[in-house]
């Protein structure tokens, strides 16, 4: 690169001194240097990348870097056997908690229903002494709670009939 | 010419002086340089050796701890099973506890029936939902109190030692709440 320029220099200098026919020879050679430079530097930089891809690839492919692999590996699987284990028992948990609750809604179910039907049995004992538009009024509640399975509101109107009564 | 001549013969020299001085320098350097690579290969080779024991290690703590959450998994599913089973038989005696209190005070409205029984099925969850163990100690003390007295109420008044209309010690209890 350096004597391509010193080559260029020499053909402007002997330009200047205006020497006939050398200038040109000394700009083309000079060309010639330049463009060899480059293409040289080009082989070497490619040489080297080169070079570097398959101290990787040996590298990447050598024993210390796939035992150290294997171990990430090892590793990763134990922190996730961790957290699998961590999340079936909670899993397992929602599913208890949720059995529970159904059977918890079954009794409730069952027990607001023979209250309804208590409620329903007194309310027709004191037919006679309502008018028909309480009796169906209060007899539509019934139904309404015990659908809604509102206990508190179901003793709520049974209080109610009693106080009637 | 000569002075070009000269100066390119310099150039030489310098560069023979420089290669004989680099191979002084190698052969002076020779030993270390072995020792050096001797020192490089055996690090490596150490570190190989340090990786795979490690490596199988930590494959044995693998299969052990798979082990150790199978059955521990399989051992708490078993105690889930359990605790349904417990909380079935718990509703069930609730729900006996009712029909024993209805069967003892033939004329006890339905509502206060529900009542008694609506109370004991708060204080059996208070129980099954505390976190705390002392907490849940408490709450089944609590519920083994209740149902005792409710028996107790029934009993009374089935053996006719009572002329009570409505189980006033358990409605009492309920109230205290």
């Amino acid at each position: 690169m350096f004597a391509a320029f010193a080559v260029f220099m020499s053909a402007d200098m002997l330009l200047w001194l205006a020497v006939p026919g050398l200038p040109g020879l000394m700009t083309q050679f000079g060309l010639a240097t330049l463009l060899t430079a480059f293409a040289l530097l080009l082989i070497t930089g490619l040489f080297i990348v080169i070079k570097l891809i398959i101290a990787a690839c040996f590298d990447y492919f050598s024993a210390r870097q796939r035992l150290k692999r294997r171990l990430w590996f090892n590793q990763s699987q134990q922190d996730r056997l961790k957290q699998l284990f961590y999340f079936r028992t909670l899993q397992i948990n929602y599913f208890n908690e949720l059995k529970r609750k159904r059977l918890l809604s079954a009794n409730n179910r069952q027990h607001i229903k023979s209250l309804s039907k208590a409620i329903d049995k007194d309310l027709h004992s004191i037919k006679q002494q309502l008018s028909k538009k309480t009796y169906l009024q209060l007899r539509r509640e019934n139904i309404q709670y015990r659908d809604k399975q509102d206990a508190d509101a179901l003793l709520k109107l049974q209080q109610k009939i009693a106080t009637i009564v | 010419m000569t002075t070009f001549k000269s100066w390119i013969l310099t150039l030489v020299k310098l560069f023979h002086s420089v290669k004989d001085e680099n191979l002084q320098w190698k052969k002076a350097n020779q030993d270390q340089q072995v020792k050096l690579k001797h020192a490089r290969v055996l690090a490596a080779k150490t570190l190989e050796a340090e990786l795979k024991k490690r490596s199988v290690q930590l494959e044995h703590e693998l299969t052990l701890l798979r082990t150790k959450n199978n059955t521990e998994l399989s051992m708490f599913k078993t105690k889930c099973k359990q605790d349904i089973k417990d909380y079935k038989q718990y509703l069930a005696s609730l729900d006996q506890l009712k029909r024993s209190i209805q069967a003892s005070y033939k004329h006890l409205p339905e509502a206060v029936a529900f009542t008694i029984h609506h109370h004991a099925k708060h204080l059996l969850n208070q129980m099954w939902e505390a976190k705390d163990f002392e907490q849940k100690m408490q709450h089944e003390i609590q519920l083994i109190k209740f149902m005792t007295t409710v028996h107790e109420d029934a009993r009374l008044h089935l053996e006719g030692a009572t002329t009570e209309k409505l189980p006033e010690r358990t409605l009492s209890l309920i109230q205290q709440k």
